[in-house]
């Protein structure tokens, strides 16, 4: 299918779908962000013992999210 | 002379029957529990020299309705591929599809369990705070000063908060109080709710000694 003049792509399923794949990953990264900073919010709302080890818990997440997200989108 | 009144001796209100009774059993230590007594922990409006007798939060088995959903959404990716839609799409799309189930599953478990965690209710020996999450993106924390409580109360709805003794604990204050009819936007009697709460006729009762304490240090300062 010719989307621009001289640019052919064939609008598979597969495109399609991993196109919603990536957009939701990304999603998913922001909303991985907005959670560092509510924990970040949660934790002064109430100084409790392991606060920090939850902290440690969400940073985690949020690498494992960027570099998936990365590989998923680059790939 | 013998010293009749000293209102510079103020009681120290960890050392209430009620609380005393719950440090004795030493179950209410654990900062993951669902009720913890006299935790050495901080509060972002805490006045200085105000001490924290309670802290809790809901009880742990509400959380199994989201623990349930996530464990059978594990097995999920097992049997997808019978669906035609994604039985259609290549194989690197598909490990992508994988990829993105797990970690929508693991944001929506640390989601439910940091809301769950930090969803508390405290109480001190001057104030009773209320501090809810909703989602990630609203939080609303209600204060209220004991003196100004006017009536506790709770109730306990449903098997397992029978089974596992939790309920939600209702406190009306000078300031608002709804009736059962008018219910709140939230959905709550009033705004100060402590939902699902472990052990309610403990924490009720520890509410209502404080205020018996509060009336009778007030009485006390207003006659000397």
């Amino acid at each position: 299918m010719e989307i621009f003049p001289g640019i052919n792509i064939d609008i598979s399923l597969s495109l399609i779908v991993g196109v919603m794949v990536k957009m939701c990953m990304l999603l998913l990264l922001l909303l991985s962000v907005i959670m560092i900073r509510q924990e970040v919010l949660m934790d002064r709302v109430v100084n409790l013992p392991m606060g920090n080890s939850l902290k440690t818990m969400v940073w985690v997440f949020f690498a494992m999210t960027l570099i998936l997200t990365l590989i998923v989108v680059i790939a | 002379m013998p010293e009749i009144f000293d209102a510079s001796k103020k009681k120290d209100k960890e050392d209430l029957v009620e609380v005393k009774k719950l440090k004795d059993s030493g179950r209410y230590r654990s900062h993951w529990g669902s009720l913890v007594v006299t935790p050495k922990i901080k509060f972002e409006s805490q006045n200085n020299g105000e001490t924290i007798i309670v802290l809790g939060r809901r009880h742990f088995v509400t959380n199994l309705g989201w623990m349930a959903l996530i464990c059978f959404a594990i097995f999920i990716p097992f049997f997808w591929e019978e669906f035609p839609l994604i039985a259609g799409v290549n194989d690197n799309v598909h490990f992508s599809l994988i990829i993105l189930w797990y970690l929508a599953l693991t944001f929506f478990g640390l989601m439910n369990f940091l809301l769950w965690f930090y969803n508390v209710y405290i109480v001190t020996d001057e104030r009773l705070v209320d501090v809810d999450f909703f989602g990630i993106l609203y939080k609303n924390i209600n204060v209220t000063q004991i003196r100004k409580v006017e009536d506790v109360n709770y109730s306990q709805r449903g098997i397992l908060s029978s089974f596992f003794n939790f309920g939600d604990v209702v406190i009306q204050t000078a300031s608002e109080q709804r009736s059962d009819e008018v219910f709140g936007k939230d959905g709550e009697a009033s705004p100060f709710t402590f939902e699902a709460v472990s052990n309610p006729n403990e924490v009720v009762r520890i509410i209502s000694e404080l205020m018996e304490q509060e009336e009778k240090e007030e009485y006390e300062g207003r006659i000397k």
